[in-house]
């Protein structure tokens, strides 16, 4: 079994900083891999140890994306691959691509595993599109995947409803973190992961179609707040006394 | 008439040849386990024996008792032909072997005892049938060499019976050479090893340097033959006196663990083969259960160390990634805000704010650097134990910095839920600063971060004179320092929660009484007190984590101090802050609790 | 036949609100809006114009529903698809993109039109950027749930596609309503959501009995589903959870991470009950209570009880 999983080393939103004129400071930010990723591995990583073969991390991005590998190599994970030279961005279509030609170039996967959708943008496109691009099948939001029989049948989490279905393999599967508990690796298994092999493939090599346009970033503002912020003072009695009477001015009472 | 003689004289060498079987069989195998024989050993070992003996502990009378008995009548046996025309070895003899058999009768009354509660723990943890027969024998046997020695104590003033006296020795001595001599091998192997030690599986510095390579280093036991010579000597040594399971905060909350059990599980499942390894037979809630709270470590009078196998098992877990969100979740905090709760670190000296309290780097020449640790600094609760702290120094005159967002967690949740690596990369993280700092004294209101910097940082070069904050408050008050007015001694009965990690296991018991008898009027003990006091249920990294359990250790707890009749619990400790106030509530005692600091910081002006 | 903006969504409360978004950026370039249908007409669609594309068969699967929008696309040509970004349209919007080769703008809100450029908003770093993004057209848009208002202009114009036969590789096996999740928290007027400063299970009924009292409904933050299990996961607000938008919510013993405010910051009022004052959550509140939620909450409970 060759299982491919795809981490995204994202923007830290919890750390990030508003620069001047209210725009973010991407610019050297603070990366660490997109949380939910951790689930994919983890599945990656389950198959593994029930089915035998190789964990594969993928990621794109510059030398520091590195860290996000060395996060799922410390779990686990076989080896790496990092596509130097790319940006994951809001540009989807062109970053499955990317990730697309990368696991190609490695050869054939049974499965390719990945988050249902970034911590940083969550656009939740980058899977679906990766399988269009491998030209295999694509289940979405799984909470369990049963491999039998280069068949996988796969449980799917809807907003209303749960969906049974059946895929044949080769195929692309994204996980939502209701599928398993991501382990925590120890200090010990991140300094044996540094051991672990990680390839670099400079992004030029892989001759990604750019597409017919480019989606483009205009400009970012950081959110402010425009909520009142009134700190009601008091003991409980009056203080829930005066929140009643803001309420009811507010009309949101019924 | 010739027979008679003859079988004496055959049965009285062979109850001689049994004796000495005992001794010979000791001798040998500890030589074997590396531990030697020498008599500084054996004389700290009767010297801590008779302590624990002397302080009533049934356990250890009862442990006395059989060491004693055995011991008499052997030397009844051996001194038989010669033992009338001594007058005075005979009545020393008497003065000797009353009392022995008197601890003997007490034993059998409290073994009995101990068998029935045995057979409803088994049966509250499933325990197989196998076990729990297997279980009853040793148990049995147990009994019966109690019996016998007991019985032979008593033939022996009967001289007609001498034969029989002497046959009795040999079924004894038969069993003891069977049964006991592992677990006194064990109990002479760790003599002088305390119970805070912590077997360290690898050190990070070695890896960092290069001189271990990384892939080699092995953490935590996932198989029988991983287990060191000395903790399968440990398991093997459980006879089921059950004085662990006696006192184990787990079992009494109905938690999957009782340490007689899980040793024992052990022991006949490695005999068996052990396959499947430890982890066939043991459960990972059953080793969540333990608190660290070292009762049973300190209660087993075969020196038993149940801790050593629980963080090996548990580091296995670690490393195969069994471990659910809160326990993960807590561990991520660590690696990342360098605080269990993973708040950031900017904020850690916040409850400071406003009381120019200094920190280290801006004045490094004060006496102590006062090691505030994290539930003071982040949980709101416990920051008034900070500040009451503050206050004390201040008011005494102590000049002392802290280390505000320098301060990383000592360590003692990782290494205690089995992360090693990431425990000593902390220890490394705060030795450094506190060298960088010349840091000579350091005080800490967290007994946790008093046990690891005091028993474990000198291994990692972090070498300080650590106090806990009420021996620094006691001293304080002694010396004169710190004046609590007569007439700002609160009128209030309180009894004190001794810390397992300031009492148990760093022999702190009169320093918080002294403190607090500087400001309240009337300190009650709680029955379990001292080096015998019962776990608050947080510790053992418990308090980041739940286990299954059919009622609370901290309600427990909190009702033995209510049974007091006090109307305040004082603690030392800030998680035993927390758990005991919460329960008191949950439980209705009415009782307030409170930190040594805080009722001593009120009283000061 | 003038370009038109197309609006696809499986679920038919979706599919009402992407009427607007594609009104409105009809009307801003002279294009027509028309709801695209799959298999057959859905009563609850409420819409000028229709097309209906047949043989996909009713609630096809994300594969099966993105080749018929494609195919009806390759014949049609609209100049824009707008896709519900529910957790089946971002399937369809990402293939229909891929196999046309058109870019894709996601989780849009705000769209505009300059030129051939379409343009859009959208929240990242779990809602604390807005990022404005842009593309050249034709291009595929997922529109984020419950921003727009549902359409109410409806008309008889009906048009029809034949996709012909229709087959994927994915097959059902089965479908079920999801377990438990009695309340839908999207479709709540006030919300009480308990966080991590509630202490045990057994305290959840008090602030149920406060939801009741201000006619609404018991949400939670992440660790109590999730980690604690004491709600189902239907009642999580937050990035990963429900996103929702009531006219109050209580946000009850409730820290304020990021990835909970993103769930709840477009709610009309929001009120935070935390001990700690400096809890992120009364940034993002309107009314903030510093106390112990255990004395706030019956407090607040008696007076809106006194107030009847």
């Amino acid at each position: 079994m060759r299982i491919a999983v795809c981490v995204k080393h994202a923007i830290d939103e919890t750390e990030l900083k508003t620069g001047p004129g209210g725009r973010p400071v991407l610019e050297g930010a603070a990366c660490k891999v997109s949380v939910f990723d951790k689930n994919a591995v983890e599945e990656a990583l389950r198959m593994r140890s029930a089915q035998g073969g190789e964990v594969v991390a993928f990621t794109i991005g510059s030398e520091d994306a590195r860290k996000s590998l060395k996060e799922a190599l410390a779990m686990g994970a076989d080896r790496g691959v990092l596509v130097v030279g790319a940006q994951a961005s809001l540009d989807t279509g062109r970053t499955a691509r990317t990730i697309a030609a990368a696991v190609k170039k490695e050869g054939a996967f049974d499965v390719v595993l990945c988050s249902e959708g970034s911590s940083d943008t969550y656009s939740g496109q980058v899977p679906p599109m990766l399988a269009e691009a491998l030209g295999t099948a694509y289940v979405g939001y799984a909470r369990k995947i049963q491999l039998e029989g280069g068949k996988a049948k796969v449980e799917r989490l809807l907003e209303d409803s749960v969906e049974e279905v059946e895929a044949p393999m080769p195929v692309v599967v994204s996980v939502v973190s209701e599928i398993n508990e991501p382990r925590y690796p120890t200090l010990i298994q991140i300094m044996q992961a540094s051991k672990k092999p990680v390839q670099e493939i400079p992004e030029s090599q892989l001759a990604v179609d750019p597409g017919s346009s480019p989606v483009a970033v205009l400009g970012m503002s950081v959110q402010t707040s425009s909520r009142k912020r009134v700190i009601i003072e008091g003991g409980p009695e009056d203080a829930a006394a005066k929140l009643i009477q803001e309420l009811e001015k507010e009309g949101v009472l019924r | 008439m010739v027979l008679l003689a003859a079988a004496y004289i055959v049965t009285y060498a062979v109850s001689l040849l049994s004796a000495a079987a005992i001794f010979a069989t000791v001798f040998v195998r500890s030589r074997r386990a590396s531990a030697g024989l020498g008599a500084g050993r054996l004389l700290e070992l009767t010297r801590e024996e008779a302590r624990r003996s002397i302080s009533g502990d049934p356990v250890f009378l009862m442990h006395a008792s059989i060491a004693l008995g055995v011991g008499v009548s052997i030397a009844e046996v051996v001194l038989a032909p010669v033992l009338p025309a001594l007058f005075a070895l005979r009545i020393l003899l008497l003065a000797v072997s009353v009392p022995a058999t008197a601890g003997l009768a007490v034993a059998f009354a409290w073994r009995v005892q101990r068998f029935v509660q045995s057979k409803s723990v088994e049966r509250s943890l499933h325990t197989t049938g196998a076990f729990s027969s297997a279980s009853t024998r040793m148990q049995g046997i147990l009994m019966v060499a109690i019996a016998l020695t007991a019985s032979e104590l008593v033939v022996a003033w009967l001289p007609a019976f001498a034969l029989v006296d002497a046959a009795v020795s040999i079924v004894r001595n038969s069993l003891v050479v069977a049964y006991y001599v592992g677990p006194t091998v064990n109990l002479i192997s760790r003599v002088g090893t305390r119970l805070p030690s912590v077997e360290t599986p690898f050190v990070l510095s070695d890896i960092m340097s290069g001189k271990v390579d990384a892939s080699t280093v092995r953490s935590g036991v996932g198989d029988y033959p991983d287990f060191s010579p000395k903790e399968s000597l440990s398991f093997d040594s459980c006879v089921e006196i059950g004085a662990c399971e006696a006192s184990c905060p787990a079992t009494a909350a109905g938690r999957p663990l009782s340490p007689r059990v899980l040793m024992r599980k052990l022991s006949l499942h490695s005999d068996a083969g052990g396959e499947g390894g430890p982890f066939a037979v043991v459960g990972e809630d059953e080793l969540w259960s333990c608190t660290s709270c070292g009762a049973c470590v300190s209660s087993c009078p075969v020196g038993v160390k149940h801790l050593d196998i629980v963080y090996d098992l548990r580091r296995d877990l670690v490393a195969r990634g069994k471990l659910d969100k809160e326990k993960a979740g807590m561990l991520e905090n660590l690696a990342r805000s360098q605080n269990p709760y993973g708040f950031k670190q900017s904020d850690r000296a916040k409850w400071a704010e406003g009381l120019g309290v200094q920190t280290a780097s801006e004045s490094s020449r004060a006496e102590y650097v006062y090691w505030v640790g994290c539930v003071a600094s982040f949980d709101q609760r416990a920051q008034r134990v900070a500040r009451s702290m503050a206050k004390i120094m201040k008011s005494a005159g102590v000049s002392f910095a802290i280390l505000g967002q320098d301060e990383a967690c000592v360590g003692d949740p990782a290494r205690r839920l089995g992360e090693e690596g990431r425990y000593q990369e902390l220890v490394y993280q705060n030795v450094e600063k506190l060298n960088s700092l010349g840091a000579k004294k350091v005080v800490t209101t967290c007994p946790h971060c008093f046990n690891s910097l005091k028993n474990e940082y000198p291994r990692f070069g972090g070498e300080y004179e650590v106090v806990h904050h009420t021996q620094l408050i006691s001293d304080l008050v002694r010396s004169g320092r710190l004046k609590v007015p007569p007439d700002r001694v609160r009128e209030v009965s309180v009894t004190l929660h001794d810390a397992c990690y300031a009492s148990r296991y760093n022999n702190i018991f009169d320093e918080p009484r002294e403190a607090l008898g500087s400001s309240v009027s009337d300190v009650r003990e709680m029955k379990r007190n001292g080096e015998k006091t019962f776990c608050c249920g947080a510790g053992g990294s418990n308090y980041w984590f739940k286990v299954p359990e059919q009622r609370t250790i901290s309600g427990i707890r909190a009702k033995e101090a209510a049974e007091t009749g006090a109307k305040a619990v004082a603690t030392e400790c800030p998680f035993c802050l927390s758990m005991l106030e919460d329960s008191s509530k949950v439980m209705g005692t009415g009782m307030e609790v409170r930190d040594v600091a805080e009722i001593v910081a009120d009283a000061v002006p | 036949m003038s370009e038109q903006v197309w609006a696809y969504s499986g679920s038919g409360e979706v599919q009402c609100e992407l009427m607007s978004a594609a009104l409105e950026l009809a009307e801003k370039s002279g294009r027509s809006a028309v709801a695209v249908e799959l298999g057959r007409q859905r009563e609850e669609v409420v819409a000028q114009s229709r097309l209906v594309v047949k043989g996909a068969g009713d609630d096809p699967l994300p594969e099966v529903a993105a080749e018929a929008l494609t195919r009806a696309a390759r014949s049609r040509h609209p100049s824009t698809i707008l896709v519900g970004a529910t957790r089946n349209g971002r399937e369809v919007a990402s293939r229909v993109a891929a196999r046309l080769g058109w870019p894709c703008l996601s989780e849009a809100s705000k769209l505009s039109i300059d030129g051939a450029q379409l343009q859009a908003n959208r929240t990242v770093f779990a809602g604390k950027v807005v990022a404005t993004v842009s593309c050249g057209l034709p291009a595929v848009v997922t529109i984020k749930p419950a921003f727009y208002p549902k359409s109410t202009a409806s008309g008889k114009e009906v048009d029809e596609f034949d996709a012909g036969e229709l087959t994927g590789v994915v097959k059902l096996l089965s479908r079920r309503k999801k377990e438990a999740g009695a309340v839908d928290l999207r479709k709540a007027k006030a919300i009480v959501s308990a966080g991590r400063g509630v202490k045990r299970k057994e305290d959840l009924p008090m602030l149920q009995s406060l939801a009741e009292e201000l006619g609404g409904a018991l949400g939670c933050s992440r660790p109590l589903s999730s980690d604690l299990g004491w709600l189902p996961e239907e009642c999580h607000i937050g990035l990963t959870g429900v996103t929702v938008k009531p006219d109050l919510y209580v946000a009850v013993g409730i820290s304020g991470q990021l990835q909970h405010i993103a769930g709840m910051k477009d709610s009309k009022v929001v009120v935070a009950v935390n001990t700690d004052k400096d809890a992120p959550i009364f940034q993002a509140s309107d009314y903030g209570i510093v106390a112990d939620l255990y004395q706030v909450v019956p407090a607040i409970k008696k007076a809106l009880e006194s107030r009847r």
